[in-house]
């Protein structure tokens, strides 16, 4: 292992239980509401009435209207700055500073490909409801041959709460930084 | 369109391991992508304008992971009924799909336990595309019983 090789290792150790953005504790802009639901249910042509019919989710375990589960990455999205965000390579806002992973750019693994993602839902999200959300790098693993070249897996976990504290849910998030020149055959 | 009643929810006690999921078949058009990309609240242009996407090396422009996982959230509980908690989801992503294609839905009953008043159900589940499996992934749902 070369001294460049060990003091990568050694930095993306360093990252490790780190925020992944470039703040540690992303609050979502608006409560958990109704409109953003209903927008939601008809992009995605989901008809249960769980999240839109207040008669009959009053009547269900939930006793009343919920949030689809799989919502729950959306209430934290950064609101956009759509000026310029092609030019921003698509970030939806300016990042403040560098971001941690441009280290491993600057290693010639500058290619993105998102490989997982996994949820685990503590419980529904109500209206009203106000989501936080904290990222930190889980794992950066070893060099490894890929299909798309040499790379590395980065794993994030997000931990969603609530406006007490609570957890709600969960999500892991896997991608691998890979050097598009070395692709294998 | 589905056949089952969108306000019915499955009777946990006949759910086998082995079951097949209803299948859900959903043809990906322009609209499609950026309806969901714009709900999700992800505006990167890859999900939205061809001509970005062509600059990142994609022929079109492509369905976002939060479009992903809410389509295999409808295909779960499409099948098992609004009664149903989704309480895990895990997808290993494949092939982008593009405007063109059709993503076919399939999944089965892989597992079944007690959970409190619940039944936690297994669930093994892949989205096959036109050119190749879109996800893969396992979720469990838990039904009252």
């Amino acid at each position: 292992m070369s001294d460049d090789e060990q003091t990568l290792d050694e930095r993306l150790a360093g990252l490790i239980g780190k925020p992944v953005g470039s703040r540690a504790v992303t609050v979502a802009p608006d409560p958990v509401n109704v409109p953003m639901i209903r927008h939601w249910a008809a992009a995605f042509e989901d008809h249960n009435p769980v999240y839109t019919d207040e008669a009959f989710a009053e009547a269900s375990r939930f006793g009343g209207i919920v949030a689809p589960p799989l919502m729950l990455q959306t209430w934290t999205m950064a609101t956009p700055m759509i000026t310029g965000i092609a030019a921003r390579g698509g970030s939806p806002v300016a990042m403040e500073g560098e971001a941690p992973l441009a280290v491993l750019d600057r290693a010639g693994y500058t290619a993105t490909l998102a490989t997982n993602s996994e949820f685990e839902i503590d419980r529904y999200l109500r209206p009203g409801d106000v989501v936080s959300a904290s990222t930190a790098f889980e794992t950066i693993s070893e060099e490894k041959d890929t299909r798309m070249g040499k790379g590395r897996f980065v794993t994030w976990v997000t931990t969603y709460t609530d406006q007490d504290g609570e957890v709600v849910g969960r999500q892991r998030f896997r991608i691998l930084k890979f050097n598009p020149s070395g692709a294998g055959s | 369109m589905t056949a089952a009643d969108p306000r019915a929810t499955r009777d946990a006690g006949t759910i086998a391991v082995g079951d097949a999921l209803d299948p859900l078949i959903v043809d990906v058009d322009a609209t499609r992508i950026v309806a969901g990309a714009i709900a999700s609240r992800d505006f990167m242009p890859a999900h939205h304008d061809r001509g970005f996407a062509n600059t990142q090396g994609a022929p079109d422009i492509f369905m976002n992971i939060l479009s992903d996982t809410a389509y295999c959230s409808r295909f779960l509980t499409d099948w098992a009924g609004p009664e149903a908690m989704v309480t895990r989801l895990a997808i290993r992503l494949g092939v982008p799909v593009f405007p063109g294609h059709t993503l076919t839905y399939t999944g089965e009953v892989t597992g079944l336990r007690r959970e409190g008043n619940d039944v936690a159900v297994e669930i093994a589940f892949r989205a096959a595309g036109d050119i190749g499996d879109h996800v893969t992934g396992t979720a469990e749902v838990r039904l009252p019983i």
